[in-house]
């Protein structure tokens, strides 16, 4: 019954690649990263069961939610639809790269002054695409928010805390260049 | 007016929002145990059949495999429910809906465990399965049950309805559906367990109420109560879903027999295949009117389809049944509600259990008595609606915290700009506006059963506070709330106070976080455990000061006498001095609203102690072409009692509203179709309008501090509220939710839309 979606595109995969196992080069949050990866893994299967980074997670796995939602070169992707063989070279953002709880990033002090989290499941991936967003776009007006953020489906909040989360966000002074 | 309090009223820090935005593994799934073993589910794929037998030969053969469970493995009570136990862990004998376990398997690797699902050879032989509940009720159907498949019907009866009917101005009556509907909370369920030094089963899980989840683990396993331990893992959503067992049981049970770590986590297609949705109702409502608008008489019949098993079924029927009436005093009703049993995935709870539905079909009948005696919409709910003294349909008065009439007055002002600027705007002929409203009440705890909350309050010698309560944030805030309630009662700061939450091995049983209980049961229960420790300390200082208990106030961590300012002692001196002696500091609170159980023929009783009211209004354009219908803007006005936490509040009734356009536009669960979130949608930012919240605070007395709860409220009067201005915008109503493209276009033709050639005669 449980079949995960991506079993064809697995077995696609191995046909098309000589090896298993894939060794990639990576920026990860500002550090170089190198390891061997099994080759069909997703970027979300590699930060979470191989990096062991548990901030990302997997919603729904087949790009519909954003709660994987990581950044990659500037972009906001969904990490369950992009392979981990595809990071090589790339520059990797996840939550684990904002300011840990003695020294929030704005944006995380944003949502936190703002009540935009509820029960929080959604909010890794909604910071991410809040950064890029951010990064792109530094004084975004609503309808521009509304269309980074679409992909990032909440259930709890009904978004409205979301997006003064995120007006309020482009209004703080981000710190340096993370 | 001055908020006269220190922590009630003030948004301070969500607890548990830090960790979740430095993105801390504190999900079940997140949770890194040594070496765990992956367990999957192996289900039944049949609607209803028999199992012949169950092979496990060759899925144990498969390396990587460690253990293949069936039911024989089930050495205690193989049988759950919160309210009816019918439902297996692992199937025994029978199979009644695609989504029923058979085996269980526990495997080294996912890859093995996959294998294992596909070897296991099960043969069935099919039996005859009915999906509808109106034939499942006839007495030729397929029996699902040994008891048959009518679980229960709860009658409201009250009055004469007849009779009343009879010298009624106007009578309506109209059938409504209502849609299966998915929580798609985000995180999908999930859960992890280990066996620890003592040999206790210590089981990590996504749920709203880890007591029962101790009670039921122990139930099945038929082991010592101490032999299990359940801790809320973060919960990443619940809306209802999370308060049956969905993957504790089978965690329980491969801990039981391998006592090695396990990890159990379900794919979003499993959440969707496996856990309770909402229950679709069928609702036959009749009601009279006098010629003022003012109603005389109701009769209803209520199927409410419970797929496969209970669950929480028979508390939907019930408060259906109970809140059918709407906030409004009808004196003659008769109402029946069946809960009924069909070969569909079960339905269980879902934020607000019944009274979403029942609320799409009285809002309806109040806009076409309205419409048809030439009212407006809003008068003729003044006209209705109950006040202090009113007496509701089970026969209890309604003696304080009634504030239905205030929400109602709080929308006027919107609804009467709405009416003179926004909808004479615009130029579009085929963009039809209208606007809608909706009303509701909502009882606060189970339904005319018992349902205590008890909470602890401790001290240190140090004068420092924990809070213990079983109580499961899911995201909502009690854990915030239940903090302030303790703080102000204390004279600290919510952050100076310790919380330890949701673990049946520390903390007391604080009973489910649903019907929108917690903040009004466990935050009394809070507040009476903080008020036995403030009474401790202040006799205490009362002694050591020479004053009279009376005199004392707590502030800040200091117990003073306001009168003599010399007069004064902090709580760490009072603490140590106190536990010096060998007493200790711990302190129980408990509370257990006053209901009466429902006289089972008549349905007569008091229910619940108090009721959450509210009204929502909703600016509604639908596109009279293509069907299109954009929510503009959404005004909600919410009798909460007293707001603890009003961003709180907020977040609730926002998180409502868009879970409220979601069953009025959008959500239908279609059991074999819907099978991800590819397939099912929930409101984006993009789908969401403007939200207005007004909070109403209708203190009622028995609530801490006057608050009463939210949650379920919040959702309620959204659907009826786009649903009439839909009608409104149309010029004719839709009777079956979700109004989707489809059900907005047709209804937009057969209303005449596309010129009188096409003009339907109904």
């Amino acid at each position: 019954m449980d079949v995960k979606f991506n079993t064809k595109l697995r077995q696609t995969i191995f046909r098309l690649m000589d090896a298993e196992k894939h060794f990639i080069r990576f920026t990860l949050n500002g550090a170089p990263c190198e390891l061997e990866t099994p080759a069909d893994f997703t970027a979300l299967e590699l930060l979470r069961d191989l990096l062991k980074l548990r901030g990302t997670k997997e919603g729904c796995g087949i790009g519909e939610c954003g709660a994987c939602t990581i950044q990659v070169d500037g972009n906001a992707v969904n990490s369950c639809l992009m392979l981990a063989c595809q990071l090589e070279g790339r520059e990797v953002w996840t939550v684990e790269g904002f300011g840990d709880a003695e020294d929030l990033h704005p944006i995380q002090e944003a949502f936190l002054d703002n009540h935009a989290v509820q029960c929080g499941f959604c909010t890794p991936g909604l910071l991410m695409s809040t950064k890029a967003l951010l990064e792109e776009t530094p004084h975004p007006d609503r309808e521009t928010i509304v269309k980074a953020i679409s992909g990032n489906l909440c259930r709890c909040t009904g978004y409205q805390q979301i997006l003064s989360a995120v007006e309020d966000a482009a209004g703080r002074d981000p710190k340096g260049d993370d | 007016m001055e908020n006269p309090y220190k922590s009630i009223g003030k948004n301070i820090r969500k607890k548990g929002a830090l960790e979740r935005l430095v993105g801390a593994p504190v999900f079940s799934a997140d949770i890194e145990l040594e070496n765990p073993l992956v367990l999957k589910v192996l289900r039944s794929g049949r609607t209803h059949a028999e199992i012949l037998s169950i092979n496990t030969e060759k899925a144990i053969a498969i390396p990587g495999v460690v253990r293949v469970f069936t039911c024989d493995d089930i050495h205690g009570k193989n049988l759950m429910g919160i309210i009816n136990r019918d439902q297996p862990l692992l199937a025994t004998g029978k199979v009644r809906s695609t989504s029923d376990p058979v085996a269980l398997v526990a495997a080294e690797t996912e890859q093995a465990a996959q294998a294992a699902l596909k070897a296991i050879a099960v043969t069935y032989e099919d039996l005859p399965a009915v999906f509808d509940p109106q034939e499942a009720m006839k007495a030729e159907a397929p029996r699902i049950h040994e008891d048959g498949n009518i679980l229960l019907t709860r009658t409201v009866q009250r009055g004469n309805p007849d009779h009343a009917f009879k010298d009624c101005h106007r009578v309506i009556e109209k059938t409504y559906q209502t849609s299966m509907i998915e929580h798609n909370y985000l995180e999908p369920d999930a859960g992890t367990g280990f066996v620890d030094e003592d040999g206790t089963l210590v089981i990590y899980a996504s749920t709203q109420n880890p007591h029962y989840d101790h009670k039921e683990v122990v139930s099945l396993l038929g082991v010592e109560n101490n032999a299990v331990r359940i801790i809320q893992a973060a919960t990443g959503g619940g809306f209802g879903s999370k308060l049956d067992l969905n993957l504790q049981g089978f965690i329980g049970l491969a801990l039981y027999h391998l006592k090695r770590p396990v990890r159990c986590v379900y794919s979003r297609e499993e959440a969707y295949l496996a856990t309770a949705k909402r229950h679709p109702l069928t609702i036959t409502m009749k009601t009279g009117v006098d010629d003022q608008g003012k109603l005389k008489a109701m009769q209803a019949t209520i199927i409410c389809d419970t797929g496969a098993y209970g669950s929480y079924g028979i508390a939907v029927a019930s408060r259906a049944a109970v809140h059918a009436t709407g906030p409004y005093q009808i004196d003659n009703v008769d109402i029946q509600s069946h809960c009924v049993y069909t070969n569909k995935p079960f339905c269980g709870a879902m934020r607000g259990f019944g009274t979403p539905q029942i609320a799409f079909a009285h809002e309806s009948q109040m806009d076409l008595h309205a419409k048809d005696l030439g009212l407006d919409p809003l008068e003729i709910r003044m006209c209705n609606a109950f006040n202090v003294g009113s007496v509701t349909a089970t026969g209890q008065t309604l003696s304080a915290s009634v504030g239905i009439v205030d929400c109602l007055e709080a929308l006027k002002p919107y609804y009467e700009k709405a009416k003179k600027s926004w909808l004479q705007s615009g130029s579009e002929p085929h963009k039809c506006k209208g606007i809608g409203v909706g009303a509701m009440w909502y009882g606060i705890g189970n339904t005319g059963t018992k349902n205590p909350s008890n909470a602890r309050v401790e001290m240190d010698e140090y004068g420092r506070v924990t809070l213990f309560t079983g109580c499961a944030d899911i995201g909502q805030g009690s854990s915030t709330v239940l903090s302030q309630i303790a703080a102000e009662t204390l004279g600290i700061q919510p952050d100076n106070l310790r919380l330890v939450a949701g673990d049946t091995g520390l903390t007391p049983n604080a009973g489910a976080t649903s019907a929108s209980r917690q903040t009004y049961i466990s935050g009394n229960a809070v507040k009476d455990a903080a008020e036995k420790l403030a009474h401790a300390l202040k006799t205490e200082a009362a002694q050591r000061l020479g004053v009279a208990v009376s005199t004392l106030v707590l502030d800040s961590g200091i117990v003073r006498a306001p009168a003599s300012p010399d007069r004064q002692v902090s709580f760490a001196d009072l603490a140590r001095q106190i536990i010096a002696r060998g007493e200790s500091l711990v302190f129980q609170g408990h509370f257990d609203p006053l209901t009466t159980p429902l006289d089972p023929e008549t349905g007569q009783g008091v229910p619940y102690t108090t009721y959450a009211f509210a009204c929502q209004l909703a600016l509604t354009t639908a596109d009279a072409l293509t069907g299109e219908v954009t929510v503009e803007k959404i005004v909600a006005a919410h009798d909460v009692g007293k707001a603890i936490h009003p961003q709180n509040v907020i977040g609730q009734i926002c998180g409502g509203v868009a879970m409220g356009l979601g069953f009025a536009l959008m959500e239908k669960f279609e059991p074999g179709n819907t099978l991800s979130m590819k397939d099912y949608h929930i409101p984006t930012c993009a789908d969401m309008p403007e939200v207005v919240p007004i909070i109403v605070e209708s203190e009622e007395p028995s609530g801490p501090f006057g608050a009463k709860g939210v949650g379920e409220p919040a959702l309620i009067p959204t659907a009826p509220a786009i649903l009439n201005g839909l009608a409104n915008a149309l010029g004719k109503r839709i009777y079956a939710l979700p109004a989707d493209l489809e059900s907005v276009l047709e209804t937009s033709i057969a209303s005449g839309h596309f010129g009188p050639e096409s003009t339907s005669s109904s």
